[in-house]
């Protein structure tokens, strides 16, 4: 508290020094301090004093007499003073009073409502500040567990996924060695049945090629024979040779 | 089949019996059962129920009229009636073996290319009775489909010595 009253004392003082003006300092105004360098002017070489030392100054200043320049500049540099203040540091001393009574007006009236108010907002925006603050802990807390829980199951699901994989590879080797068995199976199946062909074919060959050649031949027999047979004396042979044979029980 | 043919030679057996020509019968039978197995055409006639049954009758008369007795005529006639001439050639064999049984004999049936000479008919049967260790009864048949030399069968043994056989033989061979 009191380094918050010692802090709106040194604001309140900056700006009563810094808004200090001629027309605040020593109690009159610019006119009434313009008005009396007027009235006691004046000049060295210039006759008159006060306002008619004024008029000679100008008439001397128009016909460029004498330093009536250089007392001219000098001249409007004491009226310019009277528009400075009289110090930076130290106002008058009745600014300093409303200043001051300003002040503790101000003061109190800030304690009284602005400074519970500006509590009241802090500590609203603190415990606002402070409630995101356990939010997002608690958010990241969440997040910390659900992204554990994410990673937890993401291992499993990579485990299980090596095993499926692990699994169809293993029974894709077990396919392929039963199609390779069964292929090959097929293949010795095949070349055995070819080679079957192959001996049937070539036994039906020789047999045709037999039954050709004895076709021929016998052909050739029964040609032969039927143009024997057609001798009586041949027929005749053969029946006896018949009858001899059954006789003799040979037959 | 053969109980219906057997049937048929026992009847016809018994008729030529009481006719007491059995023997003639049954080998006039048995020649026109050789008749018919060589005429597809005369096979087909008698066989045929879209001819009217006298009209095979009249067929088998003007055939064998005159040719054989009256009883053998009378017997085929009668077998191409009743619409067996298909069973014609069984009845006449069973008649034939019945005869052969009636006198102690069994029947052979030869087939020969060309016809025998009663010399060798005489011969054949002959031999074949010694074969057979009975006296056999021969019914010749040519057929030239045996080619040459003979076929005998005795009941259910066929002695084959045909050229026909031979060459059947030699085709088996090869």
């Amino acid at each position: 508290m009191i380094t918050r009253l010692l802090a709106a004392a040194s604001l309140v003082l900056a700006a009563v020094t810094l808004s200090a003006s001629a027309a605040g300092a020593v109690g009159e105004t610019v006119g009434s301090c313009i008005f009396e360098e007027l009235e006691q002017a004046s000049f060295a070489g210039i006759d008159g004093e006060g306002f008619d030392a004024v008029k000679n100054l100008k008439t001397a200043y128009k016909n460029e007499e004498g330093d009536a320049e250089d007392l001219k500049k000098d001249f409007e540099g004491e009226l310019e003073d009277c528009v400075e203040a009289p110090t930076a540091i130290l106002p008058e001393l009745t600014e300093i009073v409303w200043g001051g009574a300003a002040f503790v007006v101000l003061l109190a009236l800030m304690s009284w409502k602005l400074f519970p108010t500006v509590k009241n907002l802090m500590e609203q925006r603190t415990q606002r500040i402070q409630d995101a603050i356990d939010d997002a802990d608690r958010q990241r807390s969440e997040a910390t567990e659900v992204k554990a829980r994410y990673e937890a199951e993401l291992a499993d699901a990579k485990t299980e996924a090596a095993r499926i994989v692990d699994e169809a590879r293993e029974q894709a080797a077990a396919v392929r060695a039963d199609l390779q068995a069964r292929a090959e199976a097929d293949i010795a199946d095949m070349r055995e049945r070819a080679s079957a062909d192959v001996e049937a074919s070539k036994r039906q060959a020789v047999a045709d090629l037999q039954s050709e050649v004895s076709d021929i031949a016998l052909g050739a027999a029964e040609a032969v024979l039927g143009r024997s047979l057609q001798d009586p004396e041949v027929q005749r042979q053969l029946v006896d040779d018949y009858i001899a044979r059954v006789g003799s029980g040979r037959d | 089949m053969a109980g219906r043919s057997a049937g048929y030679a026992d009847a016809v057996a018994a008729v030529a019996r009481a006719e007491g020509n059995l023997d003639t019968v049954s080998d006039e039978l048995f020649r026109v059962a050789r008749a018919l197995e060589g005429s597809d055409e005369l096979r087909m006639a008698l066989s045929d129920r879209q001819i009217p049954a006298a009209r095979r009758q009249q067929i088998v008369e003007d055939l064998l009229g005159g040719r054989a007795c009256d009883t053998t005529t009378a017997i085929v006639s009668m077998i191409v009636a009743a619409g067996r001439s298909s069973d014609l050639a069984g009845i006449a064999r069973e008649a034939v073996e019945i005869n052969a049984r009636d006198r102690g004999r069994s029947v052979a049936e030869v087939r020969t290319a060309v016809a025998l000479t009663e010399e060798q008919s005489g011969r054949l049967s002959a031999a074949l009775s010694a074969a057979a260790g009975h006296q056999v009864e021969v019914k010749l048949i040519v057929d030239p489909g045996v080619m040459g030399g003979v076929v005998a069968t005795i009941g259910d043994e066929v002695i084959d010595g045909s050229v026909r056989h031979r060459l059947s033989q030699l085709r088996d061979a090869f």
